[in-house]
């Protein structure tokens, strides 16, 4: 089993946002939820720096703030991310970029069909899966772990990848209940792999309800045993969206940009210090960003198509 | 009578193009340019393409209008149905994904993309890397490349950072064939590689030896031009013409869809500028 416990039967898994964090250990292999600008963990990954983490390996697939953050916070030793940026919105990642170029963080990149099959492979209790694709391209320069073989079957040429089960799986999902038991709504990205390839997995929710709500709600897709513990966070995903609570805070992520670009002095100053080490704690933060109002200008998205794109027009720099 | 279109316009209808109806074609993420010549493609020529959007994994989905990042829940309203990211991938694995868009900071002339890094022997300048392209370049039946910095700033050749590449410092996505000669049917792979790259300054198909080939200037672009800012010889077709201008029709989709103007990210100042006449017999004519 590669759960240290399993399965996960406590009836009350509640903890606050700090204890929650401590589960992610030096050195320990992040594979953390969501993706791009959405429903990414955010609360969670500025108390893990908070707490001082170094030498993460950090797995998965279409990445930007989070890595970028814990890139800049020092906590990485290692990505094997498939994609770390800002998209078109902003461009590369600062903070990433220079810590790989540095040399601070060691380049794995692994792409997201690579780490699909890992992790079904961890989930499955095999030690690798096949994929017939990657040959021809550089990708597994940086990952010297793959394997050709030939099958035995059909004699073609396949590239063998191992198991990926890491060492902590960090989710936010809008909803949970004291079991453990998540829903997550909308694009789940790599988020449902996590929750059953990874050794421990730990989740902040924008909101606990009992069991019967969340079924009313359209039931969990991560079942409450592979969970060891829940935090209720609002706004935990802020600045990054997280549906149908509120929309992406682009705003706030264009000012987290222009600090992390302006080098690391003026990331540490303008950024780190107020927005992570100098929070007490979540509410203080979330005073920072703007308390009630932002929340309230970020949730106007549902009123109609017309409000939804103000937000982007209003709060493009 | 007479309608003005943008060079923006005119290369989200070039990508548009490259996409059949009845198959599935998958746009990813950070690529403002092809998601609108998806959903051109969808309301014109196309109507029976299964569209599957980049980062949500909705299915023909209908956004109200395009925002500035590829997961928001704005972009899979209308949906008929979604994927997740283990079936996505799976089809493309088993043969049955019909057309991938891929971009790099290097392309080289057999279709080899790089957006993993810069330098040969020490990692000059880290890239975001290629989300799930290095898998799809070898999976996806066909492969439409595209950039928006073919054009080079004038520096003397041996300065020049071409973006078009005899050879990419870094291999994510994979072309027609390795450095050292290897091609895709040796690989086994499943699909048939890069099949159009779609430019600022042209369109290139690939001969049959799976090299670059230029089809079509614009307007307003030169062979020289290509040749000037493009880091090996260029093959010319034989029949090389000038890239259709966007229908009336093409472009009131673009400036419904794209309300924002996201899509002028992805251009450079001096694309933004550029613009075209579309006598309207043409445009229906080309359409």
């Amino acid at each position: 089993m590669m759960q240290a416990s399993f399965p996960l039967t406590a009836d009350d898994k509640r903890i606050d946002l700090d204890a929650l964090a401590a589960y992610v250990k030096n050195g320990d292999c992040l594979a953390v939820g969501g993706g791009l600008s959405s429903r990414v963990p955010m609360a969670a990954v500025r108390a893990i720096l908070r707490r001082g983490v170094r030498g993460l390996k950090v797995v998965g697939s279409a990445h930007g703030i989070d890595i970028d953050l814990l890139c800049g916070g020092g906590a990485i030793a290692v990505s094997a991310e498939s994609y770390v940026g800002f998209e078109q919105d902003f461009g590369m990642a600062p903070n990433y970029r220079r810590a790989c170029e540095t040399g601070d963080v060691k380049v794995e990149d692994s792409c997201c069909y690579t780490v699909v099959q890992q992790l079904r492979a961890a989930i499955s209790g095999l030690p690798f899966m096949p994929i017939r694709s990657v040959r021809g391209s550089d990708v597994g320069r940086l990952n010297p772990d793959y394997r050709l073989m030939t099958c035995p079957f059909t004699g073609e040429e396949l590239t063998l990848v191992p198991a990926l089960a890491p060492d902590v799986a960090l989710l936010h999902a809008q909803y949970g209940d004291t079991h453990g038991n998540l829903r997550i709504e909308g694009p789940p990205v790599t988020d449902l792999l996590f929750a059953r390839a990874s050794r421990t997995v730990v989740a902040t929710v924008e909101k606990l309800v009992s069991t019967e709500e969340l079924k009313e709600l359209g039931g969990a897709n991560v079942p409450y045993f592979y969970v060891t513990a829940i935090a209720e966070v609002a706004l935990g995903a802020h600045p990054t969206a997280c549906y149908p609570l509120y929309a992406y805070d682009r705003a706030h992520t264009a000012l987290y940009y222009e600090a992390a670009k302006a080098g690391p002095d003026a990331f540490r100053r303008d950024y780190l210090t107020p927005f992570v080490f100098d929070c007490a704690d979540h509410a203080d933060y979330l005073d920072r960003i703007g308390g009630a109002a932002t929340l309230t200008q970020l949730a106007s998205w549902s009123e109609s198509p017309a409000t939804w794109q103000r937000l982007y027009m209003d709060r493009v720099s | 009578m007479m309608a003005d279109c943008s060079f923006g316009e005119v290369m989200i209808n070039a990508l548009a193009r490259t996409v059949e109806d009845s198959t599935l074609v998958f746009h990813g993420y950070g690529s403002p340019l092809v998601q609108l010549a998806l959903h051109v493609a969808k309301r014109t020529h196309a109507p029976h393409m299964v569209l599957v959007a980049g980062a949500t994994y909705g299915v023909n989905p209908r956004p109200p209008f395009l925002t500035p990042t590829s997961n928001d829940w704005v972009l899979d309203r209308g949906a008929e149905c979604a994927l997740d990211i283990g079936e996505l991938f799976d089809l493309g694995a088993s043969g049955r994904m019909g057309r991938m868009f891929l971009s790099g900071l290097q392309i080289d002339r057999w279709g080899n993309a790089n957006v993993t890094m810069l330098g040969n022997e020490n990692l000059q300048l880290k890239l975001p890397g290629g989300g799930g392209g290095c898998n799809l370049s070898c999976d996806a039946q066909h492969v439409t490349l595209w950039t928006t910095a073919h054009r080079c700033d004038p520096a003397p050749r041996d300065r020049r950072r071409y973006r078009l590449v005899k050879r990419c410092d870094f291999v994510t996505s994979f072309g027609h064939r390795t450095a050292d000669g290897r091609t895709r049917a040796e690989l086994g792979h499943r699909g048939q590689g890069p099949e159009w790259l779609i430019t600022d300054l042209g369109i290139f198909d690939f001969n049959a030896d799976g090299h670059l080939r230029l089809r079509q200037v614009y307007p307003d672009t030169t062979v020289e031009e290509v040749a000037e800012s493009s880091g090996f010889d260029v093959v010319v077709a034989d029949d090389l013409s000038v890239a259709a201008l966007p229908s009336p029709e093409v472009i009131g989709i673009i400036r419904g869809l794209d309300p924002i103007g996201v899509h002028l990210k992805e251009l450079r100042p001096h694309d933004r500028e550029r613009r075209f006449t579309v006598r309207l017999a043409e445009a229906v004519e080309a359409s």
